[in-house]
Formats: structure tokens, sequence, C-alpha cells
């Protein structure tokens, strides 16, 4: 019985331990890829959103931050060609956003402070920072099919997904629940 | 040999269990805490009021700021910072004391103590020499007490807040050792404001450029961090999407 138990616990180690390996060798790759994007000033503005758009697409759970930001009901009663239309836009607005957000920061290098694990989300904690200032920076990740996609960033406290839920629930509230409107408003951004 | 057998076996039957609720359409994982409507009853005001605001930043705050971000370098922006940071620090003293957190009370005596003898505040000294900067006010000591932060309210041409950190505020402007001691008042209190502006100018840009109801999210920004300096774990605690297979 205590070898099996033994065994198990080795087992499980190993397993953490490789988890670990993994996520943290993705992180560095992934924020060196980020940071080459947001810090490459020599190409043209619209050459660098595409850099942006490709990032957003391979490293963000794009479906699932995009249905979380919506109403269970909201998600059900509407057709599959409105779901998609409104899962395209969001990809755009995200990338905009994130282009955004990048754009007007200038950064020098982001820095691993520890990984958390909740219900199976991985909370990344970093700092970014350049010469004089450093911004806290914590990254929610999940595996999904065998790659990782952030969930969610939460700068200096601030998280993308809640405040964007807080703003798309008011359109949704202020147009009864309409997903074309709130579609609308995002194409306007 | 046969233990060994056991344990690959049992390994192999989690590995199964785990490929096939990894290849369900859905994996509903969610946030231990839900993230509580925010109480706002005056809303349309609060609407008018924040209005108001962006039309006062726009024609008068906002170029103040941009040329002095333009022209002021780095190191300066930065001294200015520190030194209304420094002005502030009497009042977390006076703030610690009352949520018994007594060493943070004596780290900020000791912080105002050094950073006004040797640069007047400009200068974070005693950050340098493991005096870090802990943040709170009486807004937040109301709430460690329990207060509940009431409705949420957009103060002309300071911002947002809400009943309690508003309450919060009054009392500081009338326990303030500093502010009540120094002359023109007044004068301190507009260029803590501009500073505080200042420190935000990015975040505001933001704000006009990617958000679709601003008044949302800046009501949601506020009470993010309000929160994350009451809670522990708030970043653990955030609601997380549903995981969809992408």
């Amino acid at each position: 019985m205590f070898k099996i138990l033994t065994l198990l616990l080795f087992f499980f180690i190993n397993f953490s331990y490789a988890e670990d390996i993994e996520i943290t060798n993705w992180f560095n790759q992934e924020s060196k890829e980020f940071l080459e994007i947001m810090n490459n000033a020599d190409v043209e503005k619209h050459q660098n959103y595409e850099k942006y758009k490709v990032f957003v697409e391979t490293n963000f759970a794009l479906k699932s931050i995009a249905y979380g930001l919506l109403n269970e009901k909201i998600i059900e009663k509407n057709d599959k060609e409105t779901l998609l239309r409104y899962e395209k836009t969001f990809k755009a607005y995200l990338t905009k956003t994130i282009y955004n957000l990048a754009n007007t920061s200038t950064s020098g290098e982001i820095i691993l402070r520890d990984i958390d694990v909740k219900d199976g989300v991985y909370i990344i904690n970093s700092d970014i920072s350049d010469r004089t200032s450093s911004v806290s920076l914590y990254w929610k990740v999940a595996k999904i099919k065998d790659s990782y996609k952030i969930l969610d960033i939460i700068v200096e406290n601030t998280s993308y997904f809640v405040t964007k839920k807080s703003e798309f629930t008011k359109i949704l509230r202020k147009s009864r629940g309409s997903l074309d409107f709130l579609i609308k408003e995002l194409e306007k951004i | 040999m046969k233990n060994l057998f056991k344990v690959l076996l049992l390994q192999i039957l989690l590995f199964i269990s785990y490929v096939s609720f990894a290849n369900s359409d859905e994996i509903p994982i969610e946030s231990s805490v839900s993230y509580d409507e925010i109480y706002d009853p005056l809303e349309p005001i609060n609407r008018a009021i924040l209005d108001f605001n962006f039309f006062i930043d726009d024609i008068a705050i906002r170029p103040v700021i941009k040329t002095y971000k333009f022209i002021a370098p780095d190191p300066v922006e930065k001294g200015v910072s520190n030194f209304f940071s420094n002005l502030k620090e009497p009042i977390r003293v006076i703030s610690f004391v009352f949520q018994g957190e007594f060493m943070k009370s004596i780290n900020s005596v000791g912080r105002f103590s050094i950073n006004t003898l040797t640069s007047l505040g400009t200068f974070d000294l005693a950050s340098r020499i493991g005096m870090t900067e802990n943040e709170t006010d009486i807004g937040l000591t109301l709430a460690k007490s329990g207060v509940s932060s009431g409705p949420y309210i957009v103060v002309p041409i300071i911002g947002p807040s809400n009943f309690r950190d508003l309450s919060g505020n009054v009392v500081e402007f009338f326990v303030d050792p500093i502010s009540n001691n120094i002359p023109n008042r007044s004068y301190v209190s507009i260029g803590s404001g501009l500073n505080s502006r200042a420190e935000l100018d990015e975040e505001v840009d933001q704000i006009r450029e990617v958000s679709t109801d601003k008044y949302e999210m800046i009501k949601s920004i506020y009470y993010q961090n309000r929160n994350s300096q009451i809670e522990e774990d708030f970043v653990q605690n955030l609601p997380t999407p549903k995981i969809y297979i992408e």
C-alpha cells in the first residue's frame, strides 16, 4: 500500500512539474513575441496591426471570452449565423483593444513572478516594466486542445473580462438583448 | 510487479477520464465568486455629470495634462508624483491605526520622515531602503470595518466614487494634518488632482478609444481597483469565462 502511495505521489509530482515547465516555457515564448511586436517601431502601423491579429488569434481563447461576455439566454436565442458574426466582430474588437493597449505603452521586459492554479485555470503573475516604472500584469490561461489560451488579462487589478462584461451587459440591456445591436456597437470602434 | 501494474492501470484510467473530459464541448469552469452588480440608483444623474466631466476635461484639463507630459521629462513627472503621494502619508498613518495595522502605520511614519527630510518627498528614498508604500485611505478603513459601498456616485470634476469613499474623502479633508496646516491649500488640492489625472492619462485615452460604454467601463474599473485593495486573493476570485473548445 505504501509503495502504491509513493508511486502515485511520484507520478503526481512529475506530472505537475512537467506542466509547470510547459506553461512557463509557453509564457516565456509568447511574452517575448508580444514584446517584439510591441517594441517594433520600424514597421508600418498596419503591418504591426496584422502581427497583433495573429498573436490574438493564436493565443486568446476567443470563443470562450466572446461567449463568456454574453448571457446564456442570449446565446440560446440567437441563430448560428448571428453568433458567428458576433465571434468575428469580437475578434476584431479584441485585436483593436490589445493593439491600442500595447501601442500606448513602452516596455522593456515582462518578468514572470509566479504561477497559481485555480479550478483548472492557470493564473500567471507577471510584471511588465520599462526603466522608470513597473505594471502588475496577471494572465488567466487554460489548456484547451493541447495548447494554452488566454482567458483574461488583468492589468493593475483591472480585468479585461470583467470590464467588458459590464459594458456588454449594459448595451444588451439597453437594446433588450439584441445581439445585432451589440455587433453594430462593436463595429463602430 | 503486481503493484506497479495496478498503479499503471490507475494512471491509464485517470488519463482516459481526463481526455474524455477535455474533449467534451464545454468545460464548466466558473469562478467561485460572482461579481455583484454595482448599486447605481443615480445612474441618469451620474451619466450627465460624467458627460460634463469629459467636456471639462476636453476643453481645459486634457490640454494642460498633454502639454505637461510633453514638456516634463520622466524624472520630473516621477518627482511630482512622489511629492503628492508623500503628502498622503499622514492620512495613511491614521487609516492604518484605525485598521489595526500598526506596523504599516509605523512604516508610513518612517516613509514620510525619510522622504520629507531628504527631498521634500520628491524622491522615494524610503522604498529604496525597503520601506515600500502601502496604499490606504479613510474610505478603505470604512470598507474594512464592514461599511458597505453605498450608491455609485460621479463627483463633478473629481470623477468616480461611491457614498462610502466620498464620506472618507470628506473626513480626510478635515483630519489631514498636512493639508490643514499649509497655506494655499486649494493650490495643493488642484495640483494633486492634476497629478492624479496625469498618472491616468493613458488609461483615459484608452477609455475614449475602445470603450463601447464609457460610463460602465469607468464604473467597473473604479470598483475593481477599490475591491483589489479591500479583498485578499482579489485576482483569484475574479470571474473567469467558461471554456469553449476553440
